[in-house]
């Protein structure tokens, strides 16, 4: 038998055969092995669990386009693929564009946007109804509800009406929608304002005339007079007065200022154009934010695109679980990338989650530290009591010839061995402890780390030898000729 | 030969003169006993002569090297090389069983050899109890595993301290006997002891008063 075996014998047969004393010692290991364990592994797991609870709190890094360039969903693609797919708690993308609401001549800002994805970066956002999930469907901010009166399941209709300068006054530039403006001079000298709108097949679909300068009794009717107006419905411009409409009947100035300014809005250097399209939508959900959400209306992206004519995006909100320096990585990514895409932190709320984190980091590590601290005074208290127990054995062995070295081996050995003991089943109860409070603390499961096995025994024996430094010194004093004299 | 030669050696405690120039000595291979009443001064030489102690005047030559002046960590050594101790309380450790009470004697000696220690289990009486516990034998058994213990490393000296002081007749005897079997072996033997009976067994016994040497007497009776 070697030295080693008969030293690892008389250790483990002091550990098993003298039991109680032994137990106290690898439980006070154990329980601190396990609060080490534990608590390390919701350290490094908080962040990750932090991190998911603030991503509650909404967006903190945005995207918007790069200057004159556009930004479209092909494009966010892209440069969402320079994030981890793991740490991306969502992207949602967002395009603003007024519309009118046709039957109540209001108009709001819309915004078309991604609802899955709304729901990921603004889970504060608080719906009455549902988030729609259909084309033609619409959530309405609660101030804009309030206001028109619409509730869940209204129809809603939305036009988009661009504004469209164009330069070029060639005829066939006049597109569906044109509207067009002229005046001339009438009676009096006084100039006549005529406002038409085109339909879709250039012809003229509505006019608006302003003859308030004209006698009332004659040039002035040509403002109330239905009939007159409705000659020019349908009609091609340039009108001829006598062929395709016929004048006022005592007022031939007025009505042929009224064609001249007609005809002259043609050659004009400027006219609006208005490419309309209106969708048919129904309500699907009131929006309660408590911030400025509530004053839009929301719609997909998709019928945003229908009625828009564009398939582009004005902002990505981003939602990344990461600290603040994988963040800062992220924009540096995204600018090298450069996609058309400008990245920004939003840095109030990045800041603030780095804060908490590094305070409950601390918070974490000064509990263990003290943890650890009770754990070598407990165990170096019951490795003292195990000492003066044994004083005739210690004075026995050094009777029989063992060194210093020897008897500080041996202490050391069963406090490192109980260490080992102790680390071990501090790591296994340590993962329950960290997976309970995990579970009720954040409402997830946590990973095991492999790695904090090996770490927590290691840490459990140096604690445990750390502890047995006293006693041993005190073992180690102790007398050989004690054991000669007698009781 | 001598082995063992006290010369002149006091031990001072303060006030209190536990050995006042005592001279001794002890020849290879000789059995001695030491006598005398309580304060006497035996444990006081018991502990120099087994190397857990110095003197504090004189000289005290273990195999002709002075051990007066030598390291307590060198005085471990020479222990450990030299002598066997044998006590009165037995002193086993408690969670070993008595094989490996034995085998740690070797431990601190040279290297473990469970069949070596079995064997002087065997000369003692105990082969068939290797594996008890201490709790398990009784007070004869048990000392029996101490001398065992002692010859395992084959000492040159048997230091026993009441040896046989917590022990009925019978196993009184047994050990007796087996200080016979190593006394005829060649082991040196030094017995302290209060047994009159335990004394006559020696060669000579040397009677302690007062830390002083009162008498030495040869016992004409030995080996009849």
């Amino acid at each position: 038998m070697t030295k080693r075996r008969m030293f690892l014998r008389m250790i483990t047969a002091s550990l098993l055969r003298r039991r109680s004393r032994m137990l106290i010692a690898l439980l006070s290991i154990g329980i601190g092995a396990t609060i080490l364990s534990g608590l390390v592994t919701i350290y490094y797991d908080v962040p990750r669990q932090m991190g998911a609870q603030f991503r509650s709190y909404g967006a903190n890094m945005i995207l918007l386009p790069e200057g004159q360039k556009e930004m479209s969903p092909d494009s966010l693609h892209e440069t969402l693929k320079l994030i981890p797919e793991d740490q991306l708690v969502g992207a949602t993308p967002y395009r603003y564009v007024r519309l009118d609401m046709t039957l109540r001549q209001q108009s709001f800002t819309s915004a078309g946007t991604d609802f899955s994805q709304v729901q990921k970066t603004s889970p504060y956002f608080s719906v009455e109804g549902r988030y729609p999930e259909n084309d033609r469907e619409v959530l309405v901010g609660k101030e804009i509800a309030d206001t028109i009166g619409v509730k869940v399941n209204s129809p809603m209709q939305l036009t988009y009406k661009p504004t469209v300068t164009v330069s070029d006054h060639a005829e066939d530039d006049w597109v569906a929608g044109a509207t067009l403006a002229g005046s001339a001079e009438g009676w009096n000298n006084s100039l006549v304002t005529v406002t038409a709108v085109l339909d879709g097949d250039k012809k003229i679909a509505s006019i608006e005339i302003d003859a308030s300068t004209q006698t009332e009794e004659y040039g002035g009717r040509a403002m109330t007079d239905l009939n007159f107006q409705k000659q020019f419905i349908g009609k091609s411009l340039p009108l001829t007065l006598g062929e395709d409409v016929d004048a006022l009947t005592g007022a031939t100035v007025t009505s042929t200022a009224i064609v001249d300014a007609l005809n002259t809005s043609r050659n004009a250097s400027q006219a609006t154009v208005a490419a309309e399209r209106t969708g048919y939508f129904t309500v699907t959900g009131i929006l309660e934010t408590g911030g400025e959400e509530e004053s839009y209306v929301f719609i997909s992206l998709s019928d945003m695109a229908y009625l828009t004519g564009e398939n582009k995006l004005d902002v990505a909100e981003l939602s990344i679980s990461a600290n603040a320096d994988q963040l800062d990585a992220y924009v540096n990514a995204i600018t090298e990338a450069d996609a058309g895409v400008i990245p920004r932190l939003v840095k109030r709320v990045t800041r603030s989650e780095t804060a908490v984190l590094s305070k409950l980091q601390a918070l974490v590590f000064l509990v263990t530290a003290v943890v650890l601290l009770l754990t070598m005074i407990c165990v170096s208290t019951t490795m003292m009591a195990v000492v003066s127990e044994r004083r005739r054995e210690i004075g026995l062995r050094k009777a029989l010839g063992a060194s210093d070295n020897s008897i500080r081996a041996e202490f050391l050995g069963e406090g490192m061995f109980l260490g080992g003991l102790g680390g071990i089943m501090g790591s296994i109860l340590g993962f329950v402890f960290a997976q309970v409070v995990s579970v009720n603390v954040f409402g997830s499961s946590i990973m095991f780390q492999p790695l904090l096995l090996p770490i927590t025994v290691i840490v459990s024996m140096v604690i445990a030898a750390l502890s047995c430094l006293l006693p041993i010194k005190r073992a180690v004093a102790i007398d050989p000729a004690l054991v000669l004299k007698g009781e | 030969m001598s082995l063992l030669e006290l010369k002149n050696v006091s031990k001072i405690y303060g006030e209190l003169k536990a050995l006042d120039h005592v001279n001794i000595h002890v020849d290879q291979g000789e059995w001695v006993a030491i006598m005398g009443p309580s304060g006497s001064g035996k444990s006081t030489m018991m502990n120099i002569i087994g190397c857990m102690d110095k003197p504090s005047v004189g000289e005290v030559l273990l195999d002709g090297v002075d051990i007066s002046k030598e390291s307590s960590k060198k005085l471990t050594d020479i222990r450990r090389d030299k002598i066997g101790l044998i006590f009165q309380q037995f002193h086993m450790v408690n969670y070993l069983t008595a094989v490996e009470n034995v085998m740690v004697s070797q431990y601190y000696h040279s290297m473990p050899d469970e069949e070596e220690a079995l064997e002087a289990l065997g000369r003692v009486g105990l082969r068939d109890r290797a594996r008890h516990l201490p709790s398990q034998l009784s007070g004869g058994e048990q000392q029996r595993v101490c001398v065992a213990r002692a010859l395992i490393n084959h000492p040159e000296l048997i230091l026993a301290d009441e040896p046989t002081g917590n022990l009925d007749e019978a196993n009184e005897n047994i050990v007796l006997d087996l200080f016979r079997q190593l006394h005829n072996e060649g082991t040196t033997l030094i017995v302290v002891t209060h047994d009159p009976e335990v004394a006559e067994a020696a060669q000579r016994t040397i009677v302690l008063e007062h830390g002083r040497v009162a008498r030495e007497v040869i016992n004409e009776n030995f080996g009849k």
